[in-house]
């Protein structure tokens, strides 16, 4: 089953490649009623403790398969499910110490069942966060 | 369009914690395992029926999964869904493509004989299969008729394959009021055969701001008299008739329509969005006119389904939804000679 917040606990960690940290990632789900088409997804960002991460710093990962921010939009048919958590992995040597952080993530979509003037009406207001503790 | 207010991040967030914690005090049912969407086991495979509707001549009794949004895979699965409608006597369900299949738009054979099977132990009968045409989905531009097209049909050979006859095709839309994209007669003529060739209506969601007396109705209606197709309709969302509308923008216009708008136009209804948003402690919808929109349709023997479609507070609090539409069925029993 899902956590009930956006940002999920389970697989929120470092990410290591061989003995070296490379940064961390942060699962997150859509609490929209639906799910998205890659090209709907806008650019996200990420923040821990202040520390802001976005564009290329920023991979997703949807059903184990990694997409750049940047080429989101050449994927039409690739459907990011509000039932599948997405992972977002972010550079950053070393990654992230043991312990809590507060952290938020925006996600951001366009919806094309609403007025053109509030497009991006299901995400963007704010980001969503939550104090996460990392153990490993 | 779904009522922003009531999806406010906002909300979401300061409710979080208080959800999250009481999910922890959630007693399982015990009747059931529990799966958030997949085959709880693989059943031996059996021809995909679907069980016959049991009630005929006046409007049928059924639920959209939407109403589930807020807890859907956090507190309920979607077997809690089905015996949540089983256990209301409805017998139609609809579910949103995008929200509710797995894997979609390639589930597993696996699931697809899970559904079948949920079907037929639940006595339900696919009503309603909700998917959309995303005009939007590209930045900066919107959808080519083809790549429409390619959208719908996708989606019409998958519902069909689940064993859908109507499908609300929410299509993207250019201004306040949602008229719909300018090339939509284009695209959906490309699609009336592959609609015909599977069984399958495609209707666009009639709803608020939208209202019945109007020129994207009319334009619609036009297209189904002009065509002569059995394969495009309409989706009246009961939201045309709330009587209390949200203080967002946009909405400053809205002037409800009347229960009897609807009469012309109920040969091209093939469901309604039962849509609700306060069922009272006295069974009483308080914000739309039910009883009067019942009687409509059951005097004119209307018999699509009505599915249920809770859209008011309390979404993200576990069983809050699922007892507001237990409470709907209980006024729609008595409202259609049921109980």
């Amino acid at each position: 089953m899902l956590e009930f917040p956006n940002i999920q606990s389970r697989g929120f960690r470092n990410i290591k490649e061989g003995n070296n940290i490379i940064g961390f990632q942060v699962p997150v789900r859509l609490t929209y009623y639906r799910g998205v088409w890659l090209p709907q997804l806008r650019p996200a960002t990420v923040s821990v403790d202040g520390e802001k991460f976005e564009g290329d710093q920023i991979t997703w990962v949807i059903d184990g398969k990694s997409y750049a921010q940047s080429d989101l939009q050449n994927y039409p048919d690739v459907h990011w499910s509000s039932l599948t958590p997405a992972i977002l992995q972010i550079k950053k040597p070393g990654g992230l110490a043991l312990g809590i952080h507060d952290v938020e993530v925006s996600i951001v979509f366009s919806t094309s069942y609403l007025p053109p003037r509030i497009d991006l009406g299901f995400g963007g207001e704010e980001p969503y966060k939550r104090r996460m503790t990392l153990v490993r | 369009m779904k009522n922003k207010s009531t999806f406010s991040r906002r909300g979401f967030i300061t409710s979080a914690a208080a959800g999250a914690a009481a999910i922890a005090t959630i007693p399982s049912s015990g009747l059931i395992a529990s799966s958030c969407a997949g085959p709880t086991a693989s059943p031996e495979a059996k021809p995909r029926l679907i069980p016959k509707p049991q009630f005929n001549g006046k409007p049928k009794r059924g639920v959209s999964l939407y109403s589930y949004t807020g807890v859907f895979g956090v507190t309920m699965t979607m077997e809690d869904c089905f015996i949540d409608i089983n256990d209301m006597e409805a017998e139609g369900i609809e579910i949103l493509a995008n929200g509710h299949i797995p894997n979609y738009p390639d589930p597993s054979e696996e699931w697809v004989d899970w559904w079948f099977s949920m079907l037929n132990k639940y006595n339900l009968v696919p009503a309603e299969y909700g998917h959309w045409v995303d005009s939007r989905r590209q930045a900066g531009r919107t959808l080519t008729s083809k790549e429409s097209f390619d959208m719908i049909v996708r989606d019409i050979k998958l519902a069909h394959k689940l064993g859908f006859k109507v499908g609300r095709t929410k299509l993207g839309v250019i201004d306040e009021t949602l008229t719909p994209v300018e090339n939509w007669k284009e695209f959906i003529k490309m699609a009336l055969p592959v609609a015909e060739e599977n069984d399958f209506v495609m209707c666009p969601e009639i709803h608020m701001p939208t209202v019945l007396k109007s020129k994207m109705v009319d334009d619609y209606v036009d297209f189904i008299v002009k065509t002569g197709t059995r394969n495009f309709g309409l989706n009246i969302d009961f939201g045309v008739f709330s009587t209390k509308v949200p203080n967002i923008p946009g909405m400053d216009q809205f002037k409800p329509s009347q229960p009897e708008d609807i009469i012309p136009l109920l040969p091209y209804v093939h469901a309604c969005h039962a849509k609700f948003g306060n069922m009272s402690d006295d069974l009483i919808e308080t914000t739309h006119p039910y009883p009067e929109i019942i009687k409509i349709l059951v005097d004119h023997k209307w018999e699509g389904y009505l599915l249920s479609e809770y859209e008011g507070p309390g979404m993200n609090e576990p069983e809050y939804a699922s007892d507001q539409v237990r409470r709907q069925h209980v006024m729609l029993k008595r409202l259609l000679g049921e109980a």
